[in-house]
């Protein structure tokens, strides 16, 4: 990413949303922001590292986003600005965290951001982490565009300063990485000193009492909110329709209802500040409607809000006919777009949405698809996750035993899916792999025959996979451990973690290896090559045949994407055509179609298997599944060690 | 259209073995089907295959002897017909029987009573009769797995029993589909001499017809999976790897176990707990689809028992007595006569068990 300090104060520039977050923070004067990497948030932490040199600010990626979280909490309390950024799922991990840190309160301005990831485009769940704002009674701002993620941010800071609470500001995958014209404004010249008087403390107790504060903390802010100018409508004084959007859904919203022509008709009340709601505000737009259509991503947040005060004010209003994820017009779920709104919108209003021929589109798809490739959702070519995961698979298969792998999150939860052979049997969060595993490990005594493996990457590993080995560990559960350790937190773009030893600024960190921590775990432990397919096979097997606690086996091998910009891998691939059985190999294309490394195809053409040259790295691991050895691997002259 | 497409649509040769045999229990882990194509795994003493293949013409459950679809008598009497022997219960076609052992000094307290099979093969091997002789060693955790041999010193390290499966035959396939023509010798249990004449009297296998040259049996009174003798074998407190085993004939009726710690015996019932369900169908106590067939003498220790089923045995059999390198005698009557009484006894069980198997 950029250092964004250099951007000129004034100057209209083309910024990705996580990058206007960024850049919010800093003209808030932001001393410490913390991250754990994951889409669609990355970015933010990304930009803010590249400029905290020039900034002279503290960043890092933390082991876990609670770790996050609690050290901008710690910068807060000396009164500095602090921040902590992470994707949905990251807010579940903090939670116990935040609704304990709204009661004791804040001191310097701390912001939340979540990104959210609507439609679920890298996420394994679709969760709407707005909640966390009813939850934990704290304001929450959802910008719409760049330019007012970057307002917004130098707003929450303010807010949380005169709150002395929280602010969560909520983001979404398509604000996150689209690109608009932003202004930025300008830098602080300076900052506080960090300093934490030793006669206050920072805790929960009396708990009621403070509860208590907490809400008026909430009020204060909805009349600080209401007047910040984020909630805004456009439209007719008395429309036949109100739409009450936010985020991406109000710019949906707007061109939903220019492409019906019905500007005259309908109001948009586009709302910034959507906790606590701006009651006033909404009590005079809902009077001046019979009919109220909710435009959100992805649970019916406004929605509900918004009936939930009409029912206390509904003999003053009337009676009012509400449309949006209730009565069906929008999806609770996945995201909306403009097409989906202007369907509603026509629902509603009778007017029939212009829409495209249903022939034209059925035969332009059709087109499509014959020119685009299959493409699934795969490993990498030379990734070592599909070497680990044959040998599950084969050992697993040998075993006979119906043996299960409770897989966790990274790169590797694609185990789920053909390119990892269907071999992770359940996935959910970070580091519920072991912590299922434990519980399956605990059955033996009730008939459960099953040999259990768990596998967790290497940033999952020190994430959230301790406690659950050390639990299983403690009460002697009986399982594999398998540490996918392919030094990256790959899945999200690389980021360095606890056992790669590097800092999210590049500065030197001390690296941690699994093998040490497991060790002192007592957990006995041994370090493999995935690339080593017979090696892995057998390690692998007699760990399965072990039982009676957990074993740990880490399999070791840097990313293909890590090792490409280290110079690549060692091989130059080719298949030999003399040896190549092409069809006649009895195996059915064994090598395409059941490995599935993208580096290797079937010519129809010349019915045998070939190497494609600019998709393969030169892993050279296929040479051991070949049965005719057709496969060959030549080493490359400049190849990195 | 791409060759996928063209693929019949009949069911998947892999999946019939799979569904047939293995997912029903009755894979004896001989190894016929193993080494023909990358699907097909064995580890431990276990077949398995984890990805379907999808090709409805593979030769995988055509060779394997615990097809449950071909009526075991007729299998048998066309696989004679084939080999132009002939079908003759209870014990095959016996051109010779002779009882003797292999005087040779370097076979002492190797081989498995007289070192019949392991002299044949060296002789055989040195005499360039065959290129190699598929047999089967202990592996990983001393479970059995598929060997070759070239000479004498790697058939001694193959010498002795190991009761347990060991997918030699894997290895036999293996060495079929190199590019070479020296013939091969094998040596294996009932259900691996069976599989073997699967192979030479398979129409698309012509390379087991032309260089598949000796095939010597064993008698076999049971076969154990490795993983579950290795398991019953710590229950019952016997460490270390396990230098030689035997079934004694009866009335034995006992395993014998000799590790470094020394000889232990243990009860035949714990180990026909943990036999392969597969063999309870087997009616073949003495390989009759091998050239020559070696099993244990009644009463003689020291010596083996050798059926002479083929040309190819006798002249194999006459070599080695001409060249001193065995001692033989006529087989005992009477010996022949109790062989006899225990293989109608086998071929009995199989086909009660069968009959119970096909009326649940």
């Amino acid at each position: 990413m950029a250092d964004l300090t250099k951007l000129t104060p004034g100057q209209r520039t083309l910024l990705q949303g996580n990058e206007a977050i960024a850049r919010g923070a800093l003209e808030a004067g932001v001393s410490l922001a913390a991250a754990y990497p994951g889409n669609p948030s990355s970015e933010i932490l990304e930009s803010l590292a590249d400029s905290a040199a020039s900034a002279g600010i503290y960043v890092e990626w933390s082991a876990n986003e609670k770790v996050a979280l609690e050290a901008a909490a710690g910068a807060s309390f000396t009164g500095l600005r602090a921040m902590a950024s992470m994707k949905q799922n990251g807010v579940n991990v903090c939670q116990d965290f935040i609704c304990n840190l709204t009661i004791s309160g804040t001191k310097g301005g701390i912001v939340l951001v979540t990104a959210d990831d609507p439609g679920s485009i890298s996420s394994t769940n679709e969760q709407d982490a707005r909640f966390i704002a009813k939850l934990a009674e704290l304001p929450l701002l959802e910008p719409s565009t760049p330019a007012e993620c970057l307002a917004m941010m130098r707003f929450a800071f303010e807010l949380s300063e005169q709150i002395g609470n929280l602010v969560v500001l909520r983001s979404i995958s398509r604000l996150s990485h689209t690109r608009a014209g932003v202004t930025p404004g300008p830098l602080p010249a300076s900052r506080p000193r960090p300093y934490w008087d030793p006669k206050v403390a920072w805790h929960t107790l009396p708990t009621v009492p403070r509860h208590r504060v907490m809400l008026e903390k909430l009020a204060q802010a909805g009349r600080i909110m209401s007047a910040a100018g984020f909630n805004a409508y456009r439209g007719p004084e008395r429309p036949e329709l109100l739409v009450i959007a936010s985020a991406s859904s109000a710019l949906y919203a707007g061109e939903a209802r220019d492409r019906l022509g019905v500007a005259s008709r309908v109001g948009l009340l586009k709302l910034g500040c959507t906790w606590p709601l701006d009651e006033a505000l909404l009590l005079k737009h809902l009077a001046s409607t019979e009919q109220i259509l909710f435009a959100e991503e992805v649970d019916p947040f406004i929605e509900d809000g918004v009936k939930a005060l009409y029912a206390q004010h509904a003999p003053e209003l009337g009676v009012k006919r509400f449309f949006g994820a209730a009565t069906g017009h929008t999806p609770p779920v996945g995201e909306l777009s403009p097409d989906v709104l202007a369907s509603a919108l026509g629902q509603i209003l009778g007017r029939e949405p212009a829409t495209v021929d249903p022939a034209y589109l059925e035969r332009v798809a059709e087109r499509v698809a014959a020119l685009v490739p299959p493409r699934e959702f795969g490993f990498c070519p030379g990734c070592p996750h599909r070497a680990s995961f044959w040998a599950m698979k084969q050992v697993l298969a040998v075993d006979g035993r119906d043996g299960l792998v409770s897989g966790d999150i990274g790169c590797y939860s694609l185990a789920m899916l053909p390119t990892g052979f269907k071999r992770a049997n359940a996935v959910h969060c970070m580091g519920s792999g072991p912590g299922v595993a434990g519980g399956l490990g605990q059955l033996r005594g009730q008939g459960f025959t099953q040999p259990v493996i768990t596998t967790v990457g290497d940033s999952t590993f020190f994430h959230a996979a301790l406690p659950a080995i050390i639990n299983a560990r403690w009460n002697r559960s009986d399982f594999v451990l398998v540490v996918l350790d392919n030094s990256a937190t790959a899945m999200t773009g690389f980021q360095p973690h606890p056992g790669t030893g590097q800092t999210a600024t590049g500065r030197e960190g001390t690296q941690l290896d699994p093998e040490t921590v497991l060790k002192a775990l007592g957990v006995p432990c041994q370090v493999v090559d995935p690339y080593d397919m017979q090696a892995t096979q057998q390690a692998l097997y007699d760990a399965v045949q072990a039982s009676g606690g957990v074993r740990a086996l880490i399999l070791r091998r840097v990313c293909a994407l890590v090792q490409n910009k280290r110079g690549g891998h060692p091989y130059t691939m080719s298949v030999d055509q003399d040896k190549c059985r092409g069809q006649d190999c009895g195996c059915h294309r064994f090598c395409s179609r059941v490995f599935r490394c993208p580096g290797l195809f079937f010519d129809e053409a010349a019915g045998k298997a070939m190497i494609d040259p600019v998709v393969c790295v030169g892993c050279g691991v296929c040479t051991q599944i070949c049965p005719a050895g057709a496969i060959q691997a030549e080493p490359r002259k400049e190849a990195a060690a | 259209m791409g060759a996928a497409a063209e693929l019949p649509a009949a069911e998947a040769c892999l999946d019939r073995l799979l569904s047939q045999v293995i997912a029903e229990g009755l894979c004896v882990a001989c190894g016929a089907c193993l080494g023909l194509c990358p699907h097909l795994i064995f580890l431990d003493g276990r077949v398995a295959a984890p990805d379907a293949c999808g090709l409805s013409e593979g030769r995988c459950i055509d060779l394997c002897p615990l097809d449950p679809a071909p009526e075991p008598a007729a299998r048998r009497q066309r696989l004679h017909q084939a080999l132009g022997s002939s079908y003759l219960p209870p014990i095959g076609p016996v051109q010779q029987a002779w009882q003797g052992r292999a005087p040779a000094a370097d076979l002492q307290g190797k081989a498995q009573y007289g070192g019949v099979v392991s002299e044949l093969l060296s002789l055989a091997l040195e005499e360039g009769l065959v290129g190699e002789a598929v047999v089967t060693v202990a592996g990983q955790r001393g479970a059995p797995q598929g060997a070759r041999a070239r000479n004498r010193q790697e058939v001694l390290a193959a010498a002795g029993s190991i009761y347990a499966g060991g997918g030699a035959l894997g290895e036999l396939n293996r060495a079929l589909a190199e590019p070479t023509d020296h013939p091969l010798a094998v040596v294996g249990l009932p259900c691996q001499v069976l599989a073997a004449a699967n192979m030479k009297a398979h129409p698309r296998y012509p390379a087991a017809a032309q260089r598949l040259g000796l095939v010597v049996g064993l008698f076999c009174t049971m076969n154990l999976p490795a993983r579950a003798l290795r398991g019953l074998l710590k229950e019952e407190g016997v460490q270390g790897p396990v230098l030689k085993s035997d079934f004694p004939p009866p009335p034995a009726g006992v395993f014998q176990v000799w590790t470094q710690a020394g000889l232990r015996e243990l009860p035949i019932a714990k180990l026909r707990d943990i036999r392969f369900p597969g063999c309870a169908f087997c009616p073949d106590l003495t390989a009759e689809l091998a050239d020559l067939s070696v099993g244990a003498c009644e009463g003689r220790p020291g010596l083996n028992t050798i059926l002479v089923r083929t040309p190819a045995g006798a002249a194999l059999i006459e070599r080695a007595r001409e060249r001193g390198r065995l001692e033989l005698e006529p087989a005992a009557a009477e010996s022949m006569a109790h062989l006899k009484q225990a293989a109608e006894n086998k071929r009995a069980r199989a086909a009660q068990a069968r009959t119970e198997r096909q009326h649940g």
